[in-house]
């Protein structure tokens, strides 16, 4: 009898073990969170545009959101399912007249991504750009004075 | 920080701007050609227009916001009224270059800083003229002349801004203080490079060396 009995016991253990399955004693839980939208607005020069109105409009122009950017001129915003496109707008409070609008799109960024307005060229492109019309316009002038010397010299 | 930006002011004032610095433009141009011959002029204008150009690069914190140079006295006070599409020329390649300001509103920020220059001109040409100022005298007509200028802007810039419905001193009152910084060193600036121009070559400023020779 107790022969028989330990070969079936074996084969129980066996059974219960392979039946078990998943060990829920090391189970992995994945929490997740969606994060925000962070905005940091400055002014040229890199002094923070604090205390500014934030507005956001949603792809259809309607409002979404409005808020007030903090002392290092930083906002977050929770993105909302199902819309990716967000406009944002900032209003300087203590410098009225300044604004600044850019428009976020979450279908073309992906995680982790960021962008900012008016930033294609590099700074030092768009100064050499400003000063390159500047000169030619100022060769423009002194090329048609000496011509104009030219001919006043040819003609007496 | 007298560069408005767009989607701040309503379009009457938009139009009103454009209309009225495509006006004073006109009138500069031909005023000027009627005295000078304009082509000999613009190399000078140009070169102005660059420190017109970068100067707006050059920011100093000023409490919770940053100010900028803006040089409109300087420019009132070197080019005299050529001063007006000078800073026009300025306005747009910041505009389209640095995003600095708005592009429609540059009618209107050609207009705050134009007729600001113009006004510095008057000031540093009208007794320049009759005073027979010496070079020391004349540096501190132009630094008054480089700082009125910028005070003018401001000033300006806050009487634009009451359509956006704030209170004139509210606005006048927060833009003045946060430029007295730039007042003051662009009336330096100003000083120091009329008297180095007077010394170097007066003609360039319009002012002959006969006048210091009494």
């Amino acid at each position: 009898m107790k022969r028989r009995l330990i070969p079936l016991l074996l084969v129980l253990l066996l059974l219960v073990l392979s039946s078990a399955g998943g060990v829920s004693g090391h189970r992995l839980h994945i929490h997740h969170q969606v994060g925000a939208i962070d905005i940091k607005a400055y002014y040229g020069g890199g002094t923070p545009c604090r205390d500014a109105n934030v507005t956001i409009y949603d792809d259809q122009g309607n409002l979404y959101l409005v808020g007030v950017t903090d002392e290092s001129g930083e906002f977050s915003f929770p993105p909302k399912i199902g819309l990716d496109e967000y406009t944002v707008i900032v209003e300087s409070t203590h410098m009225v007249g300044h604004r600044g609008e850019t428009t976020i799109n979450m279908s073309s960024s992906s995680g982790g991504a960021s962008g900012s307005s008016g930033e294609e060229m590099p700074l030092y492109m768009r100064i050499v750009a400003g000063l390159g019309y500047l000169l030619a316009l100022g060769g423009a002038a002194a090329a048609y004075s000496g011509w104009k010397m030219k001919k006043k010299y040819e003609g007496g | 920080m007298v560069h408005i930006s767009d989607g701040i002011l309503s379009t009457p004032i938009l139009v009103f701007g454009w209309a009225i610095s495509i006006v004073v433009m006109a009138a500069t141009i031909w005023w000027s050609g009627r005295r000078r011959d304009l082509a000999e002029e613009i190399p000078k204008l140009s070169v102005m227009t660059a420190a017109f150009f970068i100067a707006s690069l050059i920011h100093i914190p000023v409490g919770p916001t940053s100010v900028h140079f803006i040089l409109s006295g300087l420019l009132g006070v070197v080019l005299g009224v050529l001063a007006y599409p000078a800073i026009f020329i300025g306005v747009v390649l910041q505009a389209f270059l640095f995003q600095h300001g708005g592009v429609t509103t540059i009618g209107v920020n050609t207009l705050i800083m134009g007729i600001s220059a113009l006004i510095a001109g008057v000031i540093f040409r009208a007794p320049a003229g009759r005073l027979r100022l010496c070079e020391v005298s004349t540096g501190i007509v132009a630094a008054l002349a480089g700082g009125v200028g910028v005070l003018l802007a401001a000033l300006f810039a806050a009487l634009t801004l009451i359509a956006t419905g704030r209170q004139f001193f509210e606005i006048a009152g927060a833009l003045v203080a946060a430029h007295i910084p730039i007042v003051i060193i662009e009336a330096v600036v100003t000083g120091s490079i009329i008297t180095f121009m007077l010394k170097v070559k007066p003609e360039l400023i319009g002012l002959g060396r006969s006048q210091c020779e009494t």
